[in-house]
């Protein structure tokens, strides 16, 4: 009897010009936390997609408590009670919380469904492990938390007792990461074996056992947490010591450069408001980051500043120019510049090349055109210049299609485009989301290189550790509104988490006086 | 610019190859249903644009509203647009063009302007319902396609000087001949010049037509691929969102797409109405011309310069079928060219095959992707875009 | 207006929405499983086409009028499975190719007319390119064992009552419960809304696709079918342009079978409605203008559109539907 239920051996997959898992080799103990550390890219995700039978090894065996088997698809995963979490979760939208957690191994007679019998066990499980859901709520509705727990309940309908977790507190707040914690902790008491993807050292250390490292495809090693520190598991993360610290002058604010006052943006389906009377300023040379839990009407909030939505009522200013309601090249042209928080459906035109997506934002300037008929020479002395001085990489230079690029120097370029339009005020939101270590300190060096440069920057970001090491200031949203103004040199996560799930908030007199 | 000009010539050569797997189909076809005709039939669709000039002339004659209805499909296309309205811009563009020169007594060229502003509000109105109020231009159009027809029925009932009969023939369930003594003593410039190209290929059906629909393709070919305007509306049509966050007015710009293209499939309908041996039949059945537009299209990838070649062959084995009778019914081809078309998805799919094998002759690049690979993440990143 | 009148356009309205629903329901099942289906015109040709043909064998052989509806059943299965077995080239193209959807359809559309005048012409010979519907196929009093009369009732159920109108409403109600009440349907929803999500939990997309694209087919064929045989004028190679029709229908109809009833009802009624104008008094005659009959023949797509403008913000159609599914996901 093997003392591991799982063992994944000299796993090999590659895609086209690219080897995702080189020779891995991953072994899960019965009853324990397993954690897979890697950064952005490293290869975590596709492996454990091979285990969960999404993909196909080129080479590597399986083992299942010591017998190798061929997981073909998650059919067979689930037969041997294997289930996943997914990232991005994998729920249909339309349907209801029971539909989704039923579909795939639906109980029925004669091909009819039998949801009655269905619905007795999933609210038999969620009481059992307090994982509180309704039923007939449709996806579409709840929110990313209770979203979550359909995926866990999900597995747990299936009986599967081999669970893997794939980067789940991306969504949640502090409080719901301990949580979250917990409930797998009560998993693995239980006999229960979990495997736990994360690039977050912080969680390994917290509840992990032991812990398995990738760096670029390839497994480094496999420690006991008990027996590591924090540094060393970066350190074998990413190759080289990471400084966890940014080198940052202080910040010395200027003008006010982007003000916006008692800003109300409504929702079509619903009367509670999206961003529900907001007020701030970000002066020149200072960041200002704005922390949240994703849904809590960030994503809204810039687009309502950035031009792409209406707000209902309030005002926006860009130095003295009122641009509530300007259009969004209005906008640009006043020295707005927007890093979109989705690059494939707002940063790029992914069948454009890369001169045609730099230039996104200004070929209509004279730079770019002349009587209507593009510059061509222009934009790919422009897309050249650019690639050099942010490291763009592209297979064909200027003429590269957008589309085949990595995700890295797709939001370079967008990064480039929008700091060399030499813009005033820039809205990043979510600038370095799916990046590697290396691309993530670049793009922050440049974000403090514009600040330093006397421009006013806006970070909005779902991470946590980045908010709270860019910005100057830091701004809490709750349900749309502002609810906290900490001064990022004192802030602890603990404090932002608070506030972030709405069980704390500052009097909006200490808000305003800052 | 490399990159670009592999893209053109993958997919010429994609084309190419589903054009002959689709030629090979239709020799297959000729042998099932008759056998001894079916080596000299080939031979007759395959030759018969050329043997004669009056043929080579029918094919330019044909390929001229057929290259135009191809270029507004294909305009349409390349603003992410599907402009199955054709049909319905071409008639009401041919009623405007015979308005003209019969009612108002106008020289042809008025008669193609006219019809192009008819092609354009039929155009303007499917654009207009997608921008505004988000109904999908296919439904718009095929409906417009029926309103259409039905109004241009209804209106030449009730203009007694369009039919045939007010200029001396018999039958009034057709438009007048232009070519007819009594209508060409009251306007000698109703037709299309011929510019002695009908002495020179000796058939009455040549006329300067194609060569203006080749301009206007290359005109097109020009604004798509250089200017501004084209860019933009590229933009739209390949990603809504990033040319609103771009500041590109995506509303405009459907409705500017959906209104040229309209303008040249109402064109397409001037330039064979006024041709002066075409008269506009009242039937309750959609005219063909208008769909096509969609093959030339299809085949040419939608590409202006590529819809030259595409309505030149189409047209060409048109005349060739016409030949294929009476051994063989007239349709075989239209069996061809539609199989032409299937085989173009085998073609999308070697040219995906065409581009990789590019791809991996650059192997400096794969090492450069490594270095700085996000390569799972990208797996998750078109999932998320594919959402 | 008189009872008769009320009566012939009621029924009329049935008899033409009937082949509309068919083919609207057909591409709800195809859209719901995620592959767009413009072919629906080619398919109801293809349907149409071999359900005739088998119908004039049989008339031809001298024993259609006893058993009369179960031959016109045979038809109608013939017609289905027809209809379901070309499908199957667009969801060769669609699933496993991956190409565009539009040019599988396109192609389909053009290739249906043309082989049915080539096939005609072969069985018929030259020139004959109608088959003609054999008057047994109509269900009448006789049928029934009744003579004639001429009551509202009686008017309105057998003017022109064919197998193929009961046997609609069947298979509407049959794909309500199958759309909503049966796993096949919850599966196959979901691989129009969210391919990676069924993908994970097991089910295979890529069949679920082809189910659905060739249930298009069959309830297409049915479709094509029943439209020939209440035209009345035997099959001449086309639909007239039907099954875009369909298309809009299921659009109005917000890819939902009840909407769909709904909407196709509404059309078929304005569509009669213009053929009767004549005996209906309080509709505009339009004296003075020739061929005023184009005026009628437009108000049922002029009534769709303004609908369609007033209904189409909320339009919803299924998430993920003309996207190709890559299991590889690269």
């Amino acid at each position: 009897m093997s003392e591991f239920v799982i063992e994944m051996l000299n796993i090999t997959k590659k895609f086209p010009g690219i080897i995702a898992n080189d020779d891995v080799t991953l072994q899960l103990k019965k009853g324990e936390i397993h954690a897979l550390l890697g950064e952005n890219g490293a290869g975590k995700s596709t492996l454990m997609s091979v285990l969960f039978g999404l993909y196909k090894p080129e080479g590597g065996v399986i083992k299942k408590d010591g017998q190798v088997v061929q997981i073909n698809d998650p059919n067979d995963a689930n037969r041997l009670n294997i289930g996943m979490v997914h990232q991005h979760f994998k729920l249909v939208e339309v349907f209801t919380v029971l539909d989704n957690i039923i579909l795939g191994a639906e109980e029925t007679k004669h091909g009819f469904l039998q949801k009655k019998e269905a619905r007795a066990k999933v609210m038999q499980l969620s009481e059992k492990y307090g994982l509180q859901v309704d039923p007939d709520a449709l996806i579409e509705e709840i929110g990313v938390g209770m979203q979550q727990r359909v995926e866990i309940l999900k597995m747990l309908f299936r009986e599967n007792d081999i669970l893997i977790f794939d980067e789940p507190t991306a969504v949640l707040t502090p409080q719901e990461i301990s949580e979250l914690m917990q409930i797998m902790r009560n998993f693995a008491q239980e006999g229960k074996s979990i495997l736990f993807i994360t690039h977050k050292l912080n969680e390994i250390m917290a509840v992990a056992d032991r812990v398995t490292v990738l760096r670029k495809g390839k497994g480094i090693g496999t420690v006991n947490v008990a027996d590591t520190t924090v540094d060393e598991l970066a350190e074998m993360m990413v190759g080289r010591k990471i400084n966890f610290t940014l080198d940052k002058a202080p910040a010395t604010p200027g003008d006010p450069a982007l003000t916006v006052q008692n800003l109300v943006v409504g929702d079509k389906h619903h009367a509670k408001k999206k961003v529900n009377n907001v007020s701030f300023t970000v002066h020149k040379g200072e960041i200002v980051g704005i922390a949240g839990i994703d849904g809590n009407g960030q994503s809204d909030l810039v687009y309502a500043l950035t031009g792409l939505m209406k707000p209902e009522s309030g005002a926006i200013y860009i130095g003295d120019h009122d641009i509530t309601h300007m259009d969004v090249r209005g906008r640009n042209d006043l020295g707005l510049a927007h890093i979109p928080e989705d690059r494939h459906k707002y940063g790029l035109v992914l069948d454009y090349t890369l001169a045609e997506n730099l230039i996104l934002k200004n070929y209509y300037t004279p730079s770019f055109q002349h009587a209507g008929f593009l510059r061509f020479d222009e934009m790919y002395r422009y897309c050249d210049d650019l690639s050099k001085r942010f490291d763009i990489r592209s297979s064909q230079g200027s003429a590269t299609i957008v589309r085949s690029m990595s995700g890295g120097n797709q939001q370079k370029a967008i990064v480039a485009r929008e700091l060399s339009l030499q813009p005033d005020v820039i809205i990043a939101m979510q600038p370095t989301r799916g990046l590697d270590v290396g691309a993530i300190e670049y793009i922050h060096k440049q974000i403090l290189a514009a600040r330093d440069d006397q421009k006013a920057v806006l970070l909005v970001s779902l991470e946590l550790d980045e908010v709270m090491s860019v910005s100057d200031r830091i701004l809490v949203m709750f349900e749309g509104e502002i609810v906290a103004e900490i001064d990022a040199k004192s802030a602890t996560a603990q404090e932002l988490g608070l506030y972030m799930s709405g069980a704390n908030r500052q009097s909006r007199m200490e808000v305003e006086q800052q | 610019m490399k990159h670009k000009y592999h893209k053109g010539l993958i997919n010429g050569m994609a084309s190419l190859i589903s054009i002959v797997m689709g030629l090979v189909f239709g020799f297959a076809l000729l042998l099932i249903f008759n056998p001894r005709y079916a080596l000299p039939g080939f031979g007759n669709l395959m030759s018969a644009g050329f043997t004669s000039s009056e043929k080579l002339a029918k094919v330019f004659y044909q390929s001229a509203p057929l290259l135009m209805t191809g270029l507004s499909v294909a305009f349409a296309f390349k603003t992410g647009l599907f402009n199955i309205g054709a049909t319905g811009q071409y008639t009401l563009g041919a009623f405007f063009s015979l308005v003209a020169v019969v009612q108002f007594r106008l020289p042809w060229w008025a008669g193609i302007l006219l019809a192009m502003v008819g092609g354009a509000v039929m155009g303007f109105i499917p654009g207009v319902c997608k921008a505004l109020f988000n109904v999908n231009e296919v439904i718009t159009s095929i409906m417009f396609n029926w309103i259409s027809l039905f109004v241009v029925n209804l209106s030449i009932n009730n203009m007694p000087l369009l039919l045939a009969n007010a200029w001396g023939a018999i039958n009034k369930d057709r438009t007048a001949a232009l070519t007819s003594p009594k209508f060409v003593a009251y306007n000698p410039n109703a037709t299309i010049p011929k510019a002695g190209l009908d002495q020179l290929l000796g058939s009455n059906y040549m006329n300067i037509a194609v060569f203006i629909a080749i301009l206007i393709a290359l005109i097109i070919w020009l604004v798509m691929n250089r200017t501004t305007f084209g860019y933009e509306l590229k933009a739209c049509g390949y990603n809504r969102f990033a040319s609103d966050y771009a500041g590109i007015n995506a509303k405009r710009n459907i409705i500017l797409s959906m209104t040229i293209a309209g303008a040249l499939a109402g064109i397409g309908g001037g330039l064979y109405y006024l041709s002066g041996t075409a008269q506009y039949t009242i039937v309750k059945s959609l005219l063909a011309m208008g769909f096509n537009g969609i093959p030339v299209a299809l085949l040419a990838s939608s590409n202006p310069l590529g819809t030259i070649f595409s309505a030149l062959f189409i047209s060409f084995i048109q005349v060739g079928g016409d030949l294929l009778q009476p051994e063989y019914s007239r349709e075989i081809i239209d069996i061809i060219i539609s199989v032409i078309i299937y085989l173009s998805a085998f073609a999308l799919l070697m040219r995906g095959w065409i581009s990789k094998l590019l791809m991996r002759n650059q192997t400096e690049n794969v090492n450069e992707e490594l270095d700085d690979s996000s390569a799972s993440d990208d797996a998750a990143e078109s999932e998320e875009s594919a959402k | 207006m008189t009872s008769n009148v009320i009566a012939d356009i009621l029924s009329g309205t049935i008899l033409f929405a009937v082949p509309l629903m068919l083919v609207a329901l057909g591409g709800m099942f195809s859209e719901r499983s995620g592959i767009i289906n413009i072919a629906l015109e080619g398919i109801m040709v293809i349907g149409a086409l071999f359900g005739c043909l088998f119908l004039s064998v049989v008339e031809a052989s001298g024993i259609g009028a006893a058993y009369s509806q179960l031959w016109v059943l045979g038809a109608v299965l013939i017609a289905a499975v027809t209809g379901a077995v070309f499908s199957l080239l667009l969801a060769f193209a669609s699933i496993q190719l991956k190409a565009d959807q539009t040019i599988g359809g396109t192609a389909l559309n053009m290739m249906a007319p043309a082989i049915a005048i080539v096939l005609t012409w072969v069985i018929q010979g030259q020139g004959q390119s109608t088959i003609l519907i054999p008057s047994w196929v109509r269900i009448t009093q006789a049928n029934f064992g009744i003579t004639a009369g001429n009551g509202f009732l009686e008017r309105f159920i057998f003017k022109s009552l064919f197998l193929t109108t009961p046997l609609a409403f069947i298979l509407l109600i049959v794909a309500i419960v199958a759309l909503y009440k049966t796993r096949l349907g919850l599966r196959l929803r979901s691989c129009g809304e969210h391919p990676q999500a069924a993908d994970s939990v097991g089910i295979n997309v890529y069949k679920m696709r082809y189910l659905g694209v060739s249930i298009s087919g069959f309830l297409g064929g049915i479709g094509g079918f029943a439209f020939t045989v209440a035209a009345g004028s035997g099959f001449q190679s086309s639909v007239a342009g039907y099954g875009f029709l369909a298309l809009a229908v299921m659009i109005f109809g917000n890819w939902k079978p009840l909407n769909i009833l709904g909407a196709s009802l509404f059309f078929a009624l304005f569509k009669v409605i213009g053929s009767y104008a004549g005996s209906i008094p309080f509709l505009p005659q339009f004296e003075g203008i020739k061929s005023a009959e184009y005026i009628y023949l437009m108000l049922p797509y002029i009534v769709t559109m303004i609908v369609l403008i007033l209904t189409s913000k909320k339009s919803r159609a299924p998430k993920a539907e003309g996207i190709p599914y890559d299991k590889g996901g690269r």
